[in-house]
C-alpha cells in the first residue's frame, strides 16, 4: 500500500534528496521545505521506495500538499 | 435489681421518616434510572454520575443538593439536573459541578441555577480548585412560563472565580449557551471528540440565519481545538478525567509526581548544526521535564508556539516554547495570545515559567499586520512584564528581534538567563540585515539560486560574530550550558526560589482568550 507524504508547512520546496525508485529508512530526509527562511525536512516515519515524486525543486507549496508518494 | 444497658437496640432497620428520605436519595441514582442510563449508553456516553465515581476519591464527595427538583411541578428531574459537591481528587481538594445530560439535557433551570450559585460562593470562599462538566442546552424552555427574570447569579460568579482558584471544565457531548458559557469561562478547557459546543445552539441558528445543523456540525471538538477555544482534546470520558487528575496536579505545588527523570543526553544532539534546519521543540521540553509530566495546552492552535505544563523534579512548571517546526517559531497574532494567557495562567496560580527561546522574531507581512499584530503581541509583553512570579530563561538557538526580547530576554528580568552553544542573537535576522547592508552586491546576481546562496554565505559571516560565547563574553548572558545538563539547571533555579507566601486574594485574573 502506498503511502502520501504531505508537505508540514506553506513554503518553498529547496532540496529533494531522493529520486523514483530510491529506497529511504526510517528518519530520513526525503524533501527539505523552506519556509520562512528555516529547512523543514520532510521525513519518512519507516523503511520506504519512492514511487512518485509531485513536486520540483523551487515551487510553491501549501500546508497538506502532497509531495510525494512512497511504498509501503 | 436490674440494670437497664446502655447498649444500642438490635437494628430494626430504619423508621419510616428516614425511608422516605433514603427513597427519596435513591431515586436520583444511575441503578434506579435505567432508562436515563440505557440514553446515556445508546450515544457511548457516561453518566455524570459515573465520572463522579471516576474522579472523586472513594467516600469524599459531599454531594449539595440532591434533594432538589425542578421548580416546574410537572418535570421529572433528579437532582434537577446539577450534581454538585466538594471532594477529593488523589488527596486534594476539590469543588465539583456537573450537569446531568439525563436531566432535560442537561438544560439550566431556575433552581439549578440557585445550586450552582450557592456552590460557586462556597468555592470561592473555600478558595476549592473547581471542576466543571458542562454538557447542556442551556436555559431549559419549560420553565420559562415560571420565571424568566435573569436573576442568576452563576455566570458572573463563575467570572469572579478567575486566578482565585483553578477552574477547569470538561465538554463531553453538546454543551451550547449558557452552558457553554461557563466551559468558556474556565481556566482551562478540555473535551472530548464527540463534544460539540457553541454559544448559539441549532435552534437559534437555523432561527436566525435559515442554516439547518446539527450541534457536531455546528461545533465540532476538532475545530475548536484548531482555533484555540478547547485547550486539550481526549478521547472520550476517561481520559478526560484522567486529564483532569493530571491537570489539577499542577497547581497543588510541589511533591506530587513520580519524579522519573528523562534521557537528558539526548538533549545535545536535538538542534541541528545548521542553523536553518527546523527541529520539533517538544523533544526539547521532554529532555528536561520529568517523565510523561508534560501536559501541552492547545497543541493544535497556534502553533509556532509550544505551551505545556510539566514538572521537574516534581515541581510544577509552566513551559513557554518556540516551535521552529512552524513558521520557524516567528511570533504572529494567535501565538502571541497563546502565550500570553498561559503566562497569566501560570502567574496567577504562583507557577514559576521556563521559556524557551528559538524564534526570528514577530512574523512579517501584510497578512499579518491586518490581524493587529501590533496589538495581539504587545499581550505577550503586557501579561510578563506585570508578572511576579520568576522564570528563567534558555535560548535555545535564534533569538533576534522582538520576538526574542519578548520570550525572557534580560529586560523582562528573568530569575536565570543561560545559552546553548548553539544560540545566536540580533537585533534582526542576519538573512534580513544583508539583504539590507548587501543590496547591490546581491542584486547584481542574476541566478537566483546563486544569490541566495552569497545571501547566506553573508548572514554566516554575521552569525559568527554573535554566537552564545560571544553574549557571555559581553555578559548578556548568566552562562552558556551544555545541552545535556539543562534539566539540572532548571532544578537550581526552582531550588533558588523562595516559598510562595500563602495567599488569600486574587492576584490577577487570566484572560479568557
Amino acid at each position: 500500500m502506498s503511502r502520501e507524504i504531505q508537505s508540514p508547512v506553506t513554503g518553498t520546496v529547496w532540496k529533494i534528496e531522493v529520486a523514483v525508485g530510491g529506497q529511504a529508512d526510517a528518519g530520513d530526509d526525503l524533501i527539505i521545505v523552506e519556509s520562512m527562511k528555516m529547512e523543514i525536512p520532510v521525513v519518512t516515519d519507516s523503511e520506504c521506495v519512492v514511487k512518485e515524486i509531485r513536486c520540483s525543486e523551487g515551487d510553491a507549496v501549501t500546508e497538506g500538499q502532497v509531495l510525494l508518494v512512497v511504498d509501503p | 435489681m436490674s440494670r437497664k444497658k446502655s447498649t444500642p437496640a438490635p437494628d430494626e432497620g430504619p423508621r419510616p421518616d428516614l425511608t422516605r428520605v433514603l427513597e427519596a436519595k435513591a431515586k436520583t441514582l444511575d441503578e434506579n434510572r435505567p432508562e436515563a442510563l440505557a440514553k446515556r449508553a445508546a450515544t457511548g456516553h457516561q453518566t455524570i454520575r459515573q465520572n463522579i465515581t471516576q474522579l472523586i476519591d472513594p467516600d469524599s464527595f459531599q454531594e449539595y443538593g440532591q434533594l432538589a427538583e425542578p421548580a416546574y411541578q410537572k418535570l421529572n428531574g433528579p437532582a434537577d439536573g446539577l450534581v454538585m459537591g466538594t471532594g477529593m481528587v488523589s488527596g486534594a481538594r476539590v469543588g465539583f459541578m456537573g450537569y446531568d445530560y439525563t436531566v432535560h439535557a442537561g438544560t439550566q433551570s431556575i433552581i439549578n441555577h440557585a445550586k450552582a450559585d450557592r456552590f460557586l460562593h462556597l468555592v470561592e470562599s473555600l478558595r476549592l480548585p473547581l471542576v466543571l462538566w458542562a454538557d447542556g442546552g442551556g436555559w431549559r424552555p419549560y420553565e420559562n412560563n415560571i420565571n424568566s427574570r435573569d436573576y442568576e447569579e452563576t455566570f458572573a460568579m463563575m467570572a469572579q472565580l478567575s486566578g482565585l482558584v483553578p477552574t477547569v471544565g470538561v465538554v463531553s457531548g453538546r454543551c451550547f449557551a449558557g452552558n457553554a458559557n461557563l466551559a468558556g469561562l474556565c481556566d482551562t478547557l478540555i473535551a472530548t471528540r464527540k463534544a460539540a459546543l457553541g454559544m448559539g445552539g441549532p435552534p437559534l441558528v437555523e432561527a436566525a440565519l435559515g442554516i439547518t445543523l446539527t450541534p457536531e456540525e455546528l461545533g465540532p471538538a476538532e475545530m475548536h481545538e484548531a482555533c484555540g477555544a478547547v485547550d486539550v482534546l481526549v478521547d472520550d470520558e476517561r481520559e478526560a478525567i484522567d486529564c483532569v487528575r493530571r491537570y489539577l496536579s499542577f497547581f497543588l505545588g510541589p511533591g506530587r509526581s513520580s519524579d522519573e527523570a528523562p534521557d537528558t543526553a539526548a538533549l545535545r544532539r536535538l538542534v541541528p548544526e545548521n542553523p536553518r534546519r527546523a527541529y520539533d521543540v517538544r523533544k526539547v521540553i521532554e529532555g528536561i521535564a520529568d517523565l510523561d509530566s508534560v501536559l501541552e495546552l492547545r497543541p493544535r492552535f497556534a502553533r509556532a508556539a509550544v505551551t505545556a505544563l510539566a514538572k521537574v523534579q516534581g515541581v510544577p512548571v509552566g513551559v513557554l516554547a518556540n516551535q521552529p517546526m512552524h513558521q520557524a517559531g516567528a511570533i504572529d497574532s494567535p501565538t502571541s495570545d497563546k502565550l500570553a494567557r498561559f503566562i497569566q495562567l501560570c502567574d496567577a496560580h504562583d507557577i514559576p515559567m521556563l521559556y524557551l527561546c528559538d524564534t526570528p522574531g514577530l512574523m512579517v507581512g501584510p497578512e499579518v499586520e491586518a490581524t493587529a499584530l501590533v496589538r495581539h503581541s504587545s499581550r505577550i509583553l503586557n501579561a510578563a512584564v506585570n508578572a511576579t512570579t520568576p522564570f528563567m530563561t534558555v535560548i535555545l538557538r535564534k533569538a533576534y528581534g522582538l520576538g526574542q526580547y519578548m520570550m525572557g530576554a534580560l529586560p523582562l528580568k528573568p530569575a536565570l538567563l543561560v545559552g546553548w552553544p548553539t544560540a545566536e542573537f540580533g537585533a534582526m535576522g542576519f538573512e534580513g540585515a544583508v539583504k539590507i547592508t548587501h543590496k547591490a552586491e546581491l542584486e547584481a546576481i542574476p541566478d537566483k539560486k546563486a544569490r541566495l546562496e552569497r545571501e547566506r554565505e553573508l548572514a554566516d559571516g554575521l552569525r559568527a560574530h554573535n554566537t552564545a560565547l560571544g553574549l557571555a563574553g559581553r555578559y548578556e548572558l548568566d552562562d552558556v550550558i551544555d545541552p545535556a545538563d539543562t534539566r539540572e539547571v532548571v532544578i537550581r533555579f526552582l531550588g533558588s526560589l523562595p516559598p510562595v507566601p500563602p495567599r488569600t486574594g486574587r492576584k490577577r485574573t487570566i484572560d479568557n482568550w
